[in-house]
């Protein structure tokens, strides 16, 4: 009953906002409910949808705060905040991104404000580095397939059934197998780069069968998924849970698959850079962010997926993704520099490419 | 005037307490020094671990020096979960291959071999510590050294040498606790026989001048023969003293006589009222005076007994009723009742026979002239294991606050009265020498103004 309500309430504002804000490119603005006091700039690497729900409770409990929201993918937003803190002086008062080893790089450039939350003593040890880089959500890597086009004897569970599926049946789904381009997407990237790291083998063989598939690349979440939906690809590989239930809300012919021998866990990152112009106001976003309220909000209304919580309703997964151990944490700490080294990067994104681009025989 | 010195007590602990503290601090600090040494040495090991990860990582392939970055190192100095890395690989021309092109190497680079060289520097505004390392490249195209410089924030360092002298400190402050409450318990137990020995001083009787028999340490032995000798010259001193004072009142005794006889043989009829009164008062003067050269030779001769004499059994009824025979004259104002009181039973003390009739005389004598009015009590009495001789008079009597100097030599209540107060002190020096007292009661309703003679009773007659 309270759920229904909380949906009810969560739609209803959903359609207030998209009256109150005024879209301008990848840009809005969520005008404050009383007398503007103040503007919060955000620049995110997340897509707006998930993020209204929170921008809209914070003005709730911040009535004078306007926010200006705009959205990049991960690599615009690394590439800007790199250069407002070479500069010292940048538009964004605090960023998000899902690509959390670029905010830990810029963090250990010195990039980042410490902010000590009094909100993060409830957050897992693994999803905070320096009080600088806070992780606020929860989001398994997952399958998403389209329900009316792969039977259900076809659906992987596992990375290795789904090698294995593409290898059973090349022809069935040439073309259909959709995955990011890690040269273009920071988060495809990062998970690839995690997949490397956790599974090789697995890996490896995974890559030879998007190859022999012919799979699909696209940049972003969004477009892989737009793709499901369009009918164009059948499953979709390592989509952030979040996206894709946000997606099988409005379409439940896509279903969504969470791996039983691993799944990564991102925790999407919050950081507010040192050429913050509103220091105060991005500290008190960020505790929002980490609080119970906002928490909630987010498992609700804008990500889905909860640590303490079990999975959603729809999604086929393990029973206890992280007391199992089949939830893999991406830790946000100084390991993830290693994702950003220069030379590994580019070897990486060229061996990727190559062994996604032809096949090996 | 004695100037009031800090106590020895409080100088002993202020000390210690002050060499307790500069250990205190010497040793902090070199647990701070070696919690230091500690943690760099900790961390150092995994700076180590990384830069040797990474030397094994740079390759040559196909005539081009490659680096494969291993995440594991990155991983391994994530160990030190809040400190920042910074890394730079640097191909033999000295290009930098990847990572901080900014970072210094901080030490000369032809001197850096395999094995890592660890130096402190400060990099971007934070204070690092570098680790560099060498590999020898032997490839045709790529030849000589290539340089790996790892950096890393000190944070974790800092903070588990803060933790380590933390917990060495609040050791050392306990040890230090406990070492200047051992030192105070010490230092009190050191100086309890200075202690003892004031009170054995102080407890003492006034006349009591035989060296002092308290067990002393070592170090204040000196001390004590200094005061035993001193008392010992003062000893002598007093016996010449009293020799002076007896042989002067016996020389005394003599020519006042003759004076006292002269005096009488004056025929007051034919003076006229002035010169009777005069006379009256020189015969007067004469007596006193007779009568306190009278009291310092028998002062004189009490000291001198308890010095010579041995103390033996005595009945103290007997020696009573012959001094009340003694004291009391003849000539006694027939309206004065005077009465005697005994026990029974014999009463027995250890003492002079002399000498207690001496200071039970002197007793009497002094009630019956400064005291009764009509009535003069002596009883005899035992209570307690004490022996008592009470007299009891009804005249005005003595306030408790006189009490004190009462046996004191010369002193008299009534000032001007020109009664010289031997009596007392001679009591009260008898009593003392035979291990009693001389004390007072005050006058009450019920009874007058009492001096009691307190004696030990004899422990033969108390068995």
């Amino acid at each position: 009953m309270r759920a229904t309500l909380a949906t009810l309430c969560a739609l209803a504002l959903l359609l207030f906002a998209g009256v109150a804000s005024a879209v301008e490119g990848d840009r809005v603005f969520f005008k404050s409910k009383q007398a503007q006091s103040a503007v919060l700039t955000i620049h995110a690497a997340t897509d707006l949808d998930a993020m209204r729900p929170l921008v809209l409770d914070f003005q709730q409990i911040a009535p004078g705060v306007s926010v200006e929201f705009a959205d990049y993918v991960t690599n615009d937003l690394f590439r800007e905040a790199e250069q407002a803190c070479r500069q010292g002086s940048g538009p964004g008062d605090i960023l998000l991104s899902s690509s959390v080893d670029q905010l830990v790089k810029l963090a250990n450039d010195g990039c980042a404000l410490q902010h000590v939350s009094p909100e993060a003593r409830s957050a897992p040890a693994w999803a905070d580095w320096r009080e600088e880089v806070y992780g606020f959500t929860f989001e398994p890597a997952v399958f998403v397939y389209d329900s009316t086009k792969v039977p259900p004897g076809d659906v992987p569970h596992t990375h290795d059934e789904l090698a294995n599926l593409l290898r059973r049946e090349p022809e069935v789904y040439r073309g259909r197998i959709g995955t990011y381009d890690v040269a273009a997407s920071g988060i495809g990237y990062l998970l690839a780069f995690n997949d490397a790291r956790q599974a090789p083998t697995i890996y490896g063989r995974l890559l030879e069968s998007f190859s022999r598939a012919e799979a699909v690349k696209r940049c972003c979440n969004a477009e892989v998924l737009g793709e499901v939906a369009n009918g164009n690809i059948r499953i979709a590989y390592n989509i952030l849970g979040s996206y894709a239930y946000a997606a099988y809300r409005k379409n439940p012919n896509l279903k969504i698959v969470v791996p039983r021998d691993y799944a990564l866990i991102l925790s999407r990152g919050v950081m507010i850079p040192t050429t913050t112009g509103n220091r105060d106001l991005a500290a008190r976003f960020l505790d929002y962010l980490l609080s119970e309220r906002g928490q909630r909000v987010a498992r609700e209304q804008a990500f889905f997926f909860s640590e303490k919580s079990p999975l959603p309703d729809g999604v086929d997964g393990p029973a206890a993704l992280m007391e199992s151990g089949i939830g893999r944490p991406i830790r946000i700490g100084p390991a993830l520099l290693a994702a950003q080294d220069r030379i590994l990067r580019e070897r990486f994104i060229a061996d990727w490419a190559s062994l996604i681009a032809k096949p090996l025989n | 005037m004695q100037s009031i010195e800090r106590s020895l007590f409080s100088r002993l602990v202020l000390r210690v307490a002050l060499v307790l503290a500069v250990g205190a601090a010497i040793l902090v600090t070199a647990a701070w020094y070696y919690a230091r040494a500690a943690a760099d040495d900790a961390y150092d090991r995994l700076l180590q671990g990384a830069a040797f990860q990474m030397t094994e990582s740079l390759t040559v392939e196909e005539g081009t020096l490659t680096f494969d970055l291993p995440p594991s190192a990155f991983e391994l100095l994530g160990l030190a979960g809040r400190d920042r890395i910074f890394y730079r690989v640097m191909a033999p021309s000295g290009r930098t291959l990847t990572g901080y092109d900014d970072l210094p190497p901080g030490i000369d680079l032809g001197a850096v071999r395999s094995n890592p060289v660890f130096h402190s520097a400060v990099y971007r505004g934070v204070p690092v510590r570098v680790a560099v390392t060498g590999r020898a490249l032997s490839d045709p195209a790529v030849s000589g050294w290539a340089h790996i410089i790892i950096a890393q924030t000190t944070e974790a360092r800092a903070e588990l040498a803060s933790q380590l002298t933390l917990r060495a400190s609040v050791l050392v402050a306990i040890m230090s606790v406990l070492a200047l409450a051992g030192s105070a318990l010490a230092v009190r137990y050191s100086l309890r026989p200075v202690a003892d020995l004031g009170e054995a001083l102080r407890s003492r009787d006034p006349q009591d001048l035989t060296p002092l028999a308290v067990a002393v340490p070592r170090e204040l032995s000196p001390f004590v023969a200094s005061i035993n000798h001193f008392m010992n010259r003062l000893d002598g001193r007093m016996k010449l003293l009293q020799r002076f004072v007896a042989d002067s009142a016996h020389q005394l005794r003599t020519p006042l006589t003759a004076l006292s006889a002269q005096v009488s043989l004056i025929n007051d009829d034919s003076l006229s009222d002035g010169d009777r009164r005069h006379l009256t008062r020189v015969r007067d003067r004469a007596a006193e005076l007779s009568r306190f050269t009278n009291q310092l030779l028998s002062h004189a001769m009490v000291i001198h007994r308890f010095d010579s004499a041995q103390l033996v059994p005595v009945n103290l009824t007997e020696a009573a009723r012959k001094a009340f025979r003694a004291a009391v004259p003849i000539t006694i104002d027939p309206d004065i009742v005077v009465s005697f009181e005994a026990p029974d039973d014999e009463v027995t003390v250890l003492g002079d026979a002399l000498s207690l009739r001496e200071a039970i005389v002197n007793v009497i004598d002094n009630a019956l002239r400064h005291g009764t009015i009509s009535r003069l009590e002596v009883r005899v009495a035992t209570g307690d294991g004490l022996a008592m001789v009470d007299v009891e008079d009804d005249g005005p009597g003595l306030s408790a606050a006189d009490f004190d100097h009462l046996t004191r030599r010369f002193t008299s209540t009534k000032s001007g009265e020109g009664s010289a107060g031997l009596g007392f002190a001679i009591a009260s020096e008898v009593a003392a020498a035979l291990g009693g007292a001389l004390r007072f009661r005050e006058k009450t309703g019920a009874h007058g103004f009492t001096v009691v003679l307190e004696l030990p009773l004899h422990a033969q007659e108390r068995s």
